[in-house]
């Protein structure tokens, strides 16, 4: 029977069933060590990498603190920026990723090639980590792709604070910017440093963003969070209700507030008077030296900065030849011009070699050797005493007056008292020093002895003699207060981020001159006069119905020849046109501003400078002097606007509109 | 010709004629059921913890009851017809899946850049899943009318190593590694299980060990070659493809001893690893339970293999002894790949845990091979 030989094999294959059960407990053994060697022996280290695996130590970064004017008006604040980002690997995943791509491209008005590049730029990173596509998304472009979120796998909007501007480029060189730590500043940063800094931390980089850094940042917190393999975090609600650990959390302290002395309605007013000019301004309370407003144009938007430039803004920035990123302020010095007469009429009268009856009759130009020195009106204006020299900004009268000094050391002794030839202190970093030279200047550094006639152009703040525009701000400031040299000064008080004031700066003081009253009583009628005498140089700049003083200068960019020299300064290739300079105060009795503006290339203190002082007078007067208006009508008309205008912010303190 | 053609059909049911038989056979011919039943009732558990994180729309496990009832209703099919009608039906049985895998090949479904899938309607199944039982019974058959004493030599291999290679070259192609690699190796099992001529065994021993590094360099996938890289060095890239292997031994470790507690796995809960509710569900298991739960479930494998090899080993006709026999070599293989992966002692490749990992198309084939065993078992008393 066939049956036979199968029972005959499966006999024989019953036999076998041994060697099957052998293997399997063979393997049931292997597995059984392995677990054994995982579990009991490993076990206390694998659960350890497990517990670091799932708890990530995550940082909650400081808010940086703001920057407020001095009605604690936000200047500078952390705003909420969007930006798209996608994840290569979810991208990869969904299958699709041309046709998502196409769409956040067709989305955000974008050509897709540029969404490909940055997403291939990013090649060599591990393709879990996130690609930004875009920053800082409109309102609009963020709605847009919210609304089509299931439909665009592995892109997701993402919010990060972004360090804003909130006036973009207004005083951004006193501002300053923020940026990553770079390698470099990595060591030197934490050097003596017990709040250390990461390579992914900001760090203020210019401006009062850097001088005050260490107020500024804060303290990081940190928090343990139950991340995935990717670092995801993990939201409660999806771990279905249960809270796997106890989030710990250390909360960040967030930074202190600057509350400056600026006043952002001025810093406006001052970029409306500059226009499309070149140029630095800055205004000084002279009461005190704090500095009201301060700008430097061309600018640049320090937000831009805040999460890495662009290349190619950067470029530009840097080749600009108006120099955008330098402060016109403080880090440039200029010829003063005209505007230095003020200092050798005072030179003049504190040395006792003019006095209010002293005139010099101006017939144009004077003679200087075998040289015709000319006065800057041809048909000269005629006899002066200083008021009117001042006024008229008669060149002659200022180099009769040199040639009676006994030397320059004279003029440079009165302009080393107001404060030039020195740094002033302000908060900022790269403060130019300017030049007052003196005899033992140029010999020691040209080696020649100084000739008289150099004197006579020293006087009228040309040759050698240069200075900032926040030291012309606080000479005049200090003279019209009375002849205290004030140190200018940005920050009023530091406060917590809670509005606890911390700290408080006085003012200080740098030097008390000897300024005789007579002396300055001279000089602001002449400075006076150049605004609202009908002869002044800057007459066309007077308020109606409100007055203010100050002094015209022009400056010449480069040696002309003779015949040259009356030639319209608008005709000149740009690089070649004059300076603008306008130093000036308001009001006449007790100034309370002062206020210095260089315009590059504007070719005439009273017309390229002097308007944009006008508008910040202006606007100055307006805000807090509105009873010195001569008219009435006026007046009330301001009043009533100031009430509307200023309803949500707090009067101007009483130490502004006293005296 | 050695071999001798015999007629495998029983002509009467099964008479107890070998003394003890009747009281071994009459309580073990269901205890593979009870024990797949105990190991269903885990592996639903289990998954509901696997999937509780991502399960926000509807539960994986409810998709997973689904499949198990389907096996229910397979598992009934099956064991209506006698075991013999396998038997004729074995080629129809290769054929047909074979046309499957042919279909798969020509608009089959992909996902995470493998095509294994067809769909019916709403289902979809995974041929090559279905190829590791079909490819027993059909070997079961091919076998059992041949008889080599002093085991297979070449010339008797090389027809059923064609019929094997066929299918496992087409699920080489899908690509499905895990799953070729464990056809190949039930058939070994079944091959050396019946006797190979032990010159033959060592020619084939020594052609294997040449063939490797020439498979290796042209035959593999470069992420196929990755995998055997970070096999050997997991740490060599931990963040990539040795990442699974690392995430996955810690899962296994941290459990220790008695294990974090169910649904307190934080590996596979905060997603550190990857198809925690597939291939590398034991782990899950393991964080949960630890080494006494392990060992639990181990023994209740153990137990479900060696009843399997008594019902094999006492089933009456070569035909059920060689398919009960490669039926379970499928278990083994995949509980050992499986386990032995999970814990880093073996490189990745897709093998799913029986009973226990998530996919209708493992459950079904898993429950069918239940369902064939217990039709060995039991036939005799039936009808």
């Amino acid at each position: 029977m066939a049956f036979i030989g199968n029972e005959e094999q499966t006999r024989e294959l019953q036999d076998r069933f041994k060697y099957a059960t052998l293997v399997l407990i063979l393997g049931a053994l292997i597995l059984a060590s392995r677990l054994a060697y995982l579990q009991i022996l490993s076990g206390e280290q694998m659960r350890q990498y497990a517990e670091e695996n799932r708890i990530k130590k995550v940082k909650i970064p400081a808010p940086r603190g703001m920057l407020l004017d001095r009605y604690r008006r936000p200047i500078v604040d952390n705003r909420p920026a969007f930006d798209v980002i996608a994840t290569p690997q979810y991208l990869k995943e969904s299958g699709r990723a041309d046709e998502v791509l196409s769409r956040v491209a067709s989305l955000l008005k974008v050509p897709v090639s540029d969404l490909k590049k940055k997403l291939s730029r990013a090649k060599g990173q591990a393709s879990f980590l996130p690609v930004s596509l875009k920053e800082n998304l409109t309102r609009d472009e963020v709605a847009e792709l919210e609304t089509w979120k299931l439909e665009l796998p592995g892109i997701s909007v993402e919010m990060a604070i972004q360090r804003t501007n909130l006036h973009g480029d207004v005083a951004s060189h006193v501002l300053g910017y923020i940026g990553q730590v770079s390698p470099q500043e990595l060591s030197k940063l934490n050097r003596g440093q017990t709040r250390k800094y990461n390579l992914d931390d900001v760090v203020g980089k210019s401006g009062l963003e850097k001088e005050f850094e260490s107020d500024l940042r804060g303290v990081d917190g940190s928090e343990l969070v139950e991340v995935d393999a990717l670092g995801r975090s993990i939201q409660k609600r999806e771990t279905s209700g249960r809270v796997l650990v106890q989030n710990r959390e250390v909360p960040s302290i967030p930074g202190k507030n600057l509350i400056l002395s600026i006043d952002q309605d001025l810093q406006d007013a001052a970029v409306r008077g500059f226009g499309d000019k070149t140029g630095g301004l800055i205004a000084i309370d002279p009461r005190n030296g704090e500095v009201l407003a301060m700008i430097s144009r061309p600018s640049f938007d320090p937000t831009e900065f805040s999460r890495g430039i662009d290349s190619d803004i950067w470029r530009k920035l840097i080749s600009d030849e108006n120099k955008p990123l330098r402060d016109k302020a403080i880090q440039d010095h200029y010829m003063p011009g005209s505007t230095f007469k003020v200092i050798t009429a005072i030179a003049g009268l504190e040395e006792g070699v003019i006095d209010e009856n002293t005139t010099f009759n101006c017939t144009g130009s004077i003679n200087l050797g075998n040289r015709v020195v000319h006065c800057h009106k041809k048909a000269g204006h005629g006899p002066v005493n200083v008021v009117k020299a001042l006024t008229k900004s008669c060149d002659v009268f200022f180099y009769r007056l040199a040639q009676k000094l006994k030397s320059v050391n004279d003029i440079a002794k009165w302009a080393f008292h107001m404060g030039f030839g020195a740094r002033t202190g302000i908060e900022l970093a790269r403060e130019a020093t300017g030049l007052v030279p003196t005899e033992e200047w140029k010999q020691k550094r040209f080696g020649a002895p100084w000739s008289p006639g150099e004197t006579l152009y020293v006087a009228i703040g040309q040759s050698f003699m240069l200075a900032t525009t926040i030291q012309l701000a606080n000479a005049y400031a200090a003279l019209v207060n009375g002849g205290t040299l004030y140190r200018p000064h940005l920050l009023r008080a530091i406060e917590s981020a809670d509005g606890q004031i911390l700290k408080e700066f006085p003012p200080q003081v740098l030097e008390k001159t000897s300024l005789q009253k007579k002396t300055i009583e001279l000089v602001t009628q002449g400075l006076w006069g150049v605004v609202n005498d009908p002869g002044g140089t800057a007459h066309s700049q007077a308020i109606k119905g409100m007055e203010f003083a100050g002094k015209t200068g022009t400056v010449q960019v480069i040696q002309i020849r003779a015949e040259k020299i009356f030639a319209k300064c608008i005709t000149l290739p740009y690089r070649n046109r004059h300076h603008g300079v306008f130093v000036g105060y308001a009001p006449i009795k007790n100034p309370s501003i002062a206020i210095a503006v260089v315009a590059e290339h504007a070719c005439s203190g009273s017309m390229g400078a002097a308007p944009i002082a006008r508008e910040v007078i202006k606007t100055y007067l307006q805000k807090y002097y509105p009873d010195l208006y001569s008219d009435s009508a006026i007046a009330e008309r301001i009043r009533a606007d100031q009430r509307t205008k200023n309803k949500s912010f707090e009067a101007p303190t009483p130490r502004e509109v006293e005296e | 010709m050695t071999y001798t053609t015999i007629d495998h059909r029983p002509e009467e049911p099964f008479r107890p004629d070998s003394p003890g038989y009747e009281e071994n056979f009459s309580w073990i011919k269901w205890v593979p059921l009870f024990l797949e039943v105990v190991l269903l009732a885990i592996g639903v558990f289990n998954l509901l913890s696997a999937t509780a994180v991502e399960d926000k729309s509807m539960g994986l496990w409810k998709n997973q009851l689904v499949s198990i009832g389907l096996g229910v209703l397979a598992t009934a099919v099956i064991l209506i017809p006698h075991y013999s009608t396998f038997s004729r039906l074995a080629y129809t049985i290769y054929a047909g899946n074979i046309g499957l895998l042919l279909m798969v090949l020509a608009f089959g479904k992909t996902t995470l850049g493998a095509k294994r899938w067809i769909s019916f309607g709403g289902l979809s199944l995974q041929p090559s899943e279905l190829m590791k039982v079909s490819i027993v019974i059909f070997l079961a058959k091919y076998f059992e009318r041949i008889n080599v004493p002093g085991g297979f030599r070449l010339k008797d291999l090389m027809l059923p190593t064609l019929f094997v290679l066929i299918p496992v070259a087409m699920i080489l192609v899908q690509p499905d590694l895990g799953t070729a690699m464990i056809i190949c190796l039930v058939y070994g099992s079944m091959l050396l299980f019946q006797k190979i001529n032990p010159r033959t065994l060592l020619i084939l021993a020594t052609v294997a060990g040449f063939a490797a590094p020439i498979v290796y360099t042209t035959g593999l996938k470069p992420y196929q070659r990755q995998r055997l890289i970070s096999f050997i060095d997991p740490m060599s890239d931990p963040k990539g493809s040795g990442y699974n292997s690392i995430q996955s031994m810690i899962a296994v470790g941290s459990g220790q001893l008695t294990g974090k507690g169910y649904r307190k796995g934080t590996q596979s809960h905060l997603n550190f690893l990857p198809e925690h509710h597939t291939d590398f569900i034991f782990s899950v298991f393991s964080e949960e339970w630890g080494f006494a739960g392990c060992i639990g479930l181990l023994v209740l494998y153990v137990f479900f293999l060696s009843s399997g090899l008594s019902v094999a080993q006492q089933s009456n006709d070569k035909f059920a002894m060689l398919l009960s026999f490669g039926i379970l070599s499928i278990f083994f293989w995949h509980l050992f790949i499986n386990m032995g992966m999970v814990m880093g002692m073996l490189p990745i490749v897709g093998v799913p845990l029986p009973f226990m990992s998530y996919g209708g198309s493992a459950i079904l084939t898993a429950m069918s091979g239940v369902a064939i065993l217990l039709n060995i078992a039991n036939k005799k008393y039936m009808f």
